[in-house]
């Protein structure tokens, strides 16, 4: 009988079973580090700790841990000892294990496996460890260099053996990751009758991200009379907040929780037209109104800006929701934690929508540096691709295992993005619209006296500070416990609960546990009722010694807020025990006028309601806007084979180049309603437009799923920025026969900090670049009669590191849902067949400023070249006049393919195109040039004009499909070619021409992530 | 009679909803029935005519695809699986449902359903997940009641451990024999019938799996399990290249699998 046993499993190698996780690190360290090993094999070790006897372990090697068939297993003796195993005495073992305290879902699955053999069992405790093995290593190679790129020592801890521990067989040996002994901390009064130094220093040491007028307000209600004498009859501290108060107040107030930026007055001055005005509240101003406005005229909004999503109604039977969340700041720190956790974070916001929605797509767009980065990296960084492998490998794992599909999303790549990475995780959401009790499942229904239920993961000191820590800049302090990974199948679990509690009626009102923790998510049902009374000694934990503020706060991942009526708590907890979900009644509803939260029979806090969610002060903040100056673009004179390589390279352009590698690995067809998928074409790699699906087995209605995203032209301006998004994500839905008049939109900024200070000396211009991206979106939604259903902001996306500052460029991400009305007319964007005619539909400009080709002008002529020139601009009436014919000619059937004109242009959306159909093509630019006297070649092939779409139309259909675009510019300009090159034409004159094989070589080499 | 269909669900299993819904097109009525109320009694396997183990990511892939959720049937459910294997029912394991059936040794599996494993479904060769989509080509002498009549199909595959391996290399030849190999990877390019042992080369067969094996089924034909996903073309609009042909919409190239099943219950329990 042991106390601590392990067991370690590693594969039967052969030439038939390659070692492939073995083999994949070292094509990492190959492909990202270009550092040449010769084998890499890998061993998983379970470390188990607790009383188990030693036939119940020799039984579990092969029962539980190892595969008999391809595996070797051996328990308490290491295998990197049997000569049968590892012939070879290796260079070097490098063994990584988690750090106390993070999660490890492998350690927990063997955990559960082994209750399955050994129900008796009992207090047992299993962490898992990989261990790699590496032979052959270049000499030059330091190895704990070459280890710090196989762990990250944020979450992780690394032993390693090196070539003599080796030849002495002393083999890495990591001690079991035993959770430090936490000591509660008694609840503490803050004394807030100081001066106002020291509430900033209290404010900034408990990283509360208060400003100064928030802790005076804070302060100023303590001073309230009868505030005061309200607490001496509750025995609180009269004359201070708790702990847990003052927390509960910097959760609930903290920027990433009420977005006190989008609700500042903004005094905004415009020094290019005059202008000189208060705007007071951007969000109310530009975003809701003009929803709230469309909503008067349609009847299938059924709920906007309130809930975790907005719902639209699809048909009269089933509802649609959206949703996007960002997870920039932990997906910095640790991107594959960050990025899972932001995924099955967002899909929780889905469940947590009405009564609970089913997630069924998820899409994912991610800003990162530019992959082949060979700059400075600021200390605590990561290069960016090792980020991008990270957070794609996060979002896979929280994605496929969670069983939605990734149905769609977009790379984008920028050196500004090296300080953070923007993470944007989407998620649409279906609910019938009534359930099987009569009640509309898009209303929350909470009474008074319902029993709060939490549910799912449990409480641990994991994710304290998430939401106040997202609201401050990165820097060098940051805190690892904001860094979580999540556990999809937990998560998982109780998604298969809560829908099925959700038909059997037993859920009256539900939301997610995400920033905040139960203080938030408490916190904003209890508004619902009037107030609630949450009992933390009832909170389960994952380990005692929590302080009781702690317990209210922490952003442990995998759990849910419902509120259940009192006789349906047998039922609903009986459901869960089927789950095995763990569900602990923690309070209840009420309508006393505050959020009393209590341990036991101590009062921790007493928060009246109303000061709760409305005595956070509105920020005043300045806005002025100076348009900036940039040099011209400078183009070299080439003939038309020079034009072919510069359209080569531009297809190799990271932000152009194929994903492929990359999206194969998420699952983007489960469910089985994936109608245009991420790819089309004869070899299925030529990329789609939006994503269509048809969620109802057999049913041919669908929803389409777009996104649009266009950084770049921030750098001119951000009015031109956030209209191209938006035209963006409504082109690509028209591209395959989005339903006009059923189109929603998601608004997703992600800024750097906008508010003036020293550390922000440019933050007026930030701010009105914020300012003139939601007077566009304002502009533009109206005239698409888009409505923005749900959105989200990120205001601090800014790093400091080694002194440095970098600032995201204003970036927004917009995400449309539509309806579909039979996805059977649906068109992808490849084209289909030789001899097919090619439209461009849309009016060309001569518009290349901050375009694709710019910034790659720039990068060759090491900035003699500049990114200025005309921005594209939007004409929303003409776009949406020549979308609603184009749509109607597709659902005749007539248009073989249809493809979004966007990153470099006409040009690379033509390769596109012929990629998907094995082809070339042959095209005449003359009409476009004569018929916009400005316009040039350059203008022509790779300008980013919006409101253009590339067709192809069978000849039989040419006619007809020519009456129906009557009105608009339609341009015919050549035909599908059986051969294998692509040429453009002015006339006689040919301006470019290159070969298809060559563009694919460049287009699919850039981001080909390993040699599979 | 409407044969009865168990899917199963839970821990991480989430293909049921496509999976019910091609029973159901198939002119079944299917029920899904979360494992524990079969473990618990609630529910009684032997009252369906067909079970099916969806496809997902039950328990995480953790230590092994399907292994914890193959001890939980092994060990939790054993006998009643026998049993209703015994007693002449279909079984269809898909993706992680068949990675259950390898795992629990309800496949190949033998003539005394010893629950034995005798195979295992390794990672791919790529090292990692994949989507994408493969052409599958029967064996016609197969004993498979679930891929009667059936020569090729293009369906997905949506896995990272699809590399169908063995311990003993002789089993392979006995289970070709017997008409087990039920299913392999083809290269779409080539004539009809054209399966080989030879492995083809990545992407075609996506896993390096032996023999290009896509799945197999148990001594009796009754038992079938595969990595791809056939409820995944449940309607020609589903198609990886459908926008490219000319086609009658309807009914897509997964569901004669599931219609097999169907009529195979109705021809020998309808009394």
């Amino acid at each position: 009988m042991n106390f601590h046993n392990f067991v370690e499993v590693t594969l039967k190698e052969s030439p038939e079973l390659p070692d492939s996780r073995g083999n994949t690190i070292k094509n990492m360290l190959m492909t990202d580090h270009q550092i040449n090993i010769d084998k890499v094999r890998v061993l998983l070790k379970y470390d188990i700790k607790g009383k188990i006897s030693n036939s119940q372990i020799n039984k579990a090697v092969y029962d539980l841990f190892a595969d008999p068939i391809i595996e070797f297993g051996s328990a308490n003796n290491s295998l990197l000892n049997s000569k049968q195993v590892f012939p070879d005495i290796p260079d070097l073992v490098i063994q990584v294990g988690f750090k106390p305290g993070v999660t490890d879902n492998s350690g927990q699955a063997a955990l559960d496996g082994l209750f399955t053999l050994f129900p008796s069992l009992s207090k047992i405790n299993i962490s898992c460890s990989k261990t790699y093995i590496f032979w052959g290593i270049p000499s030059h190679i330091d190895v704990d260099d070459l280890a710090k790129k196989i762990y990250n020592p944020m979450i992780e801890r690394v032993s390693i053996s090196d070539k003599q521990a080796c030849l002495d067989s002393e083999w890495a040996n990591l001690d079991f990751p035993e959770k430090p002994v936490l000591t509660e901390q008694p609840s503490q009064t803050i004394n807030l009758e100081v001066t106002d130094n020291e509430l900033i220093q209290i404010s900034e040491k408990g990283l509360l991200a208060l400003n100064l007028e928030e802790m005076k307000a804070i302060q100023a209600n303590y001073r309230n009379p009868d505030v005061r004498s309200e607490r001496r009859k509750l025995g609180l501290p009269a004359e201070a907040p708790t702990d847990a108060e003052l927390e509960c107040l910097a959760q609930t107030w903290s920027e990433h929780c009420c977005h006190k930026i989008f609700a500042a007055k903004i005094h905004h001055v415009d020094s290019e037209t005059g202008e000189d005005t208060f705007i007071d509240s951007l969000f109310k101003t530009h975003i809701m109104k003009p929803t709230l406005d469309i909503q008067t005229e349609v009847n299938w909004l059924l709920s906007i800006f309130h809930d975790n999503s907005g719902v639209i109604a699809w048909n009269d039977d089933w509802s649609l929701c959206i949703k996007a969340e960002t997870h920039n700041s932990p997906s910095a720190l640790d991107p594959f934690g960050g990025a899972m956790t932001g995924i099955v974070g967002v899909n929780r916001d889905i469940l947590g929508t009405g009564l609970g929605a089913r997630p069924i797509a998820n899409t994912d767009v991610f800003c990162f540096g530019p992959p082949d980065y060979s700059g400075h990296i600021p200390e605590g960084l990561f290069h960016p691709s090792r980020v991008f492998r990270g957070v794609h490998a996060g979002v896979r794992a929280g994605g496929n295992e969670s069983g939605i599909p990734t149905v769609n999303g977009a790379i984008v790549f920028d050196d500004r993005y090296l300080g953070k990475p923007l993470v944007y995780c989407g998620t649409v959401g279906m609910m019938p619209r009534l359930l099987p009790d009569g009640r509309e499942s898009h209303d929350k229904t909470p009474q008074p006296g319902n029993i709060i239920y939490m549910v799912g993961g449990r409480v641990g000191s994991d994710g304290i500070h998430g939401a106040t820590f997202s609201s401050l800049e990165l820097t060098e302090d940051s805190p690892s416990s904001a860094v979580q990974i999540g556990d999809p199948i937990t998560q998982k679990k109780m998604i298969d609960m809560v829908l099925e509690a959700r038909d059997l009626g037993l859920i009256q009102v539900i939301t997610d546990n995400g920033a905040g923790g139960l203080s938030s998510s408490v916190g904003e049902l209890a508004e619902l009722t009037g107030g609630a009374d949450l009992d933390l000694a009832k909170v389960p934990l994952k380990q005692p010694g929590l302080s009781k503020w702690e317990i209210l706060v922490s952003e442990s991942q995998e759990r849910m807020t419902i509120g259940v009526n009192p006789e349906d708590c047998e039922a609903f907890e009986r459901l869960a025990a089927l789950h095995e979900v763990e569900a602990t009644a923690v309070g209840r509803f009420t309508d006393s006028g505050a959020f009393v939260v209590r341990f036991g029979e101590e009062t921790v806090a007493h928060l009246p309601i109303s000061f709760l969610h409305d005595g956070c002060p509105q920020l005043q903040l300045e806005s002025e806007w100076k348009p900036p100056q940039h040099k011209p673009i400078i183009f070299p004179s080439l003939d038309h084979k020079g034009m072919g390589e510069m359209l080569s390279r531009l297809m190799a352009r990271p932000n152009v180049a194929s994903k492929e590698w990359w999206v194969r690995s998420y699952d983007h067809e489960v469910i089985a309603q994936s109608v245009i998928k991420p790819f089309c074409g004869v070899n299925h790699d030529a990329p789609g437009d939006a994503a269509v699906i048809a969620p109802i087995h057999g049913d041919t209605q669908g929803a389409v799923i777009s996104n649009g995203i266009v950084p770049r032209y921030s750098d001119i301006d951000s009015y031109a920025m956030a209209a191209a998004s938006i035209d963006e994500a409504l082109r690509n839905a028209v591209c395959v026969g989005v339903d006009l008049a059923l189109i929603a939109g998601l608004d997703n900024f992600c800024w750097p900090d906008p508010v003036e200070s020293t550390k922000t000396p440019d933050g007026r211009y930030k701010l009105a670049q914020l300012v003139r991206a939601n007077r566009a979106l304002d502009e533009v939604c109206r005239a698409y009669n888009l409505p923005c259903i749900s959105g989200k902001d990120s205001m601090k996306n800014d790093a400091t590191l080694d002194g440095e500052k970098i600032s995201v460029p204003p970036t927004l991400l917009f995400s449309l849902i539509g309806n579909h009305k039979d996805v059977r007319k649906a068109v992808s964007s490849d084209f289909k067949e030789a001899g097919d005619m090619i439209y461009l539909v849309g009016e060309t400009h001569q518009e290349l400023g901050a375009s694709e080709l710019a910034f790659m002008l720039q990068a060759e002529s090491q900035g003699v070249s500049g990114i200025g020139g005309q921005v594209p601009q939007i004409d929303t009436s003409r776009n949406l006049s020549l979308y609603r014919s184009l749509t109607s000619a597709m659902s005749k059937e007539l248009v073989a393919s249809a493809h979004d004109c966007s990153d470099a242009g006409l040009a690379a959306a033509l390769a596109e195109c012929c990629f998907g159909c094995d082809s070339g093509a042959n095209l005449d630019i003359s009409q476009l040039l004569s018929t916009q006297s400005d316009l040039d070649i350059w203008g022509a092939l790779f300008g980013e004009s919006l409101g253009r779409i590339l067709v192809s139309i069978k000849p039989k259909n040419s006619q007809l499909f020519e009456e129906y675009m009557k009105g608009h510019t339609c341009n015919l300009l050549g035909v599908v070619c059986p051969e294998d090159e692509i040429i453009f034409r002015n006339s006689e004159e040919v301006v470019l021409s290159a070969s298809m094989s060559d563009l694919r070589n460049s287009w699919k080499g850039t981001l080909n992530g390993g040699i599979y | 009679m409407q044969p009865k269909v168990a899917v199963l669900s839970g821990f991480g299993i989430n293909c049921e909803t496509e999976t019910m819904a091609v029973f159901d097109m198939a002119g079944a009525k299917s029920d899904r029935i979360h494992v524990n109320r079969l473990v618990n009694g609630e529910v009684n396997l032997a009252d369906y005519h067909i079970m099916a183990v969806p496809g997902g990511f039950s328990f995480g892939d953790h230590l092994g695809s399907g292994r914890l959720m193959g001890n939980r049937l092994r060990f939790g459910l054993r006998e009643q699986v026998r049993d209703f294997v015994k007693s002449g029912k279909p079984v269809i394991g898909i993706c992680n449902g068949f990675q259950v059936l390898v795992k629990m040794g309800l496949l190949p599996g033998d003539k005394d359903i010893s629950l034995t494993q005798t195979a295992s479904l390794a990672l791919n060769d790529s090292g990692h997940y994949e989507n994408r989509w493969a052409t599958l080509e029967f064996d016609p002498n197969s004993p498979c009641i679930w891929t009667k009549n059936m020569t090729r199909i293009r369906v997905p595959i949506r896995h990272g451990e699809g590399k169908f391996v063995t311990a003993d290399k002789k089993l392979l030849d006995d289970w070709n024999e017997a008409g087990q190999l039920t299913v392999r990877y083809v290269d779409p390019s080539t004539k009809y019938p054209s399966s080989s042992d030879e492995v083809l080369p990545y992407p075609i067969s996506p896993n390096q799996s032996w023999r290009n094996i896509a799945g197999v089924c148990d001594p009796s034909g009754l038992v079938f399990g595969l990595m791809p996903h056939p409820e995944a073309n449940h309607s020609t609009w589903l198609g990886a290249t459908w926008t490219r042909e000319n086609i009658e919409h309807g009914e897509g190239e997964g569901m004669q699998i599931f219609r097999n099943a169907v009529n195979y219950v109705l021809e020998n329990f309808n009394n």
